[in-house]
């Protein structure tokens, strides 16, 4: 998987290497911006009201 | 990719491997990310309500009525000395996921503060900035103290937390009345004050619930009461 990423980079080493990291950060940059967010009221952490066990709305 | 065994094995490799990385940046994000951004939140909300306060001088001549809760807004701020030296934060109008990401909620419905009823809040006990993690340590005596920008209120915790079920709506009722009966301190109406947080920390099994009773109000141009200046 992740050979045949680099496989497909552009550029020399160097590039790549630097295309790759880019590419991560946007990745961690995207999981914390929106998916996190999304999946962490799905987790039971949220549930602090007495309301018959539902979510904390 | 031609598939050979090795190149399967590998696949599978690194899918495990992205898979581990992922739950480690999720850690990352409950333990660390959310509490820097309640953080942020809250002192957010906490400016907001002191230029809004600040805009707005008291005039002892005409004690402005405090301003209405409008839903997921702050009204209020709450100290509790036992649960840190700098311990404060916001009270928003509401319980929504939202509201409870940037400071605790008052559960809409439940009495205004200091008015005859129950002054129910809830907060998170871990992730967004942890507000209630010391919730256990609060005990009889502990002052909770908090100020709508017109007076102060102190109410004083009655009992050490009562450990109950998600469903025990009726510990936020005007006079508190859990499943277990023995466990509310309080038998005539009043001016309570209930908390709650769920229980165990990172779990949502129970919830923990506190209550108190309003011991004294001043005006804010008296100065902050003195279980915050001792």
């Amino acid at each position: 998987m992740y050979g045949w990423i680099w496989r497909h980079l552009p550029g020399n080493a160097w590039v790549r290497a630097l295309i790759s990291l880019v590419l991560a950060l946007a990745i961690v940059f995207v999981l914390f911006q929106w998916v996190f967010p999304w999946a962490e009221p799905l987790l039971p952490f949220n549930d602090v009201t007495v309301n018959g066990g539902g979510n904390a709305g | 990719m031609t598939l050979t065994v090795r190149g399967i094995v590998r696949t599978i490799s690194e899918l495990c491997v992205t898979a581990g990385a992922l739950i480690v940046l999720l850690v990352v994000y409950l333990l660390f990310w959310t509490g820097v951004r309640a953080n942020h939140a809250m002192d957010d909300e906490v400016g907001t309500l002191q230029d809004r306060w600040a805009r707005t001088p008291v005039s002892s001549a005409a004690t402005p009525a405090p301003a209405a809760y409008h839903d997921g807004q702050p009204f209020a701020i709450m100290y509790v000395r036992r649960l840190g030296a700098d311990w404060h934060k916001p009270v928003l109008e509401g319980t929504s996921t939202d509201d409870l990401q940037h400071g605790l909620g008052h559960y809409a419905g439940t009495a205004h503060l200091g008015a005859q009823g129950n002054f129910a809040v809830a907060g998170h006990r871990r992730t967004y900035g942890d507000p209630f993690e010391d919730f256990p340590t609060l005990g009889p005596g502990d002052k909770v103290v908090l100020t709508d920008g017109v007076t102060w209120y102190t109410y004083v915790i009655d009992k050490p937390p009562y450990l109950t079920l998600p469903d025990d709506i009726g510990v936020i009722n005007p006079l508190p009345a859990p499943l277990d009966r023995s466990a509310t301190p309080y038998t005539a109406p009043g001016r309570y004050l209930t908390l709650t947080t769920c229980d165990p920390p990172w779990g949502h099994s129970h919830r923990l619930v506190a209550w108190g009773h309003l011991d004294s109000t001043q005006p804010v141009e008296q100065g902050m009461p003195r279980a915050l200046l001792s």
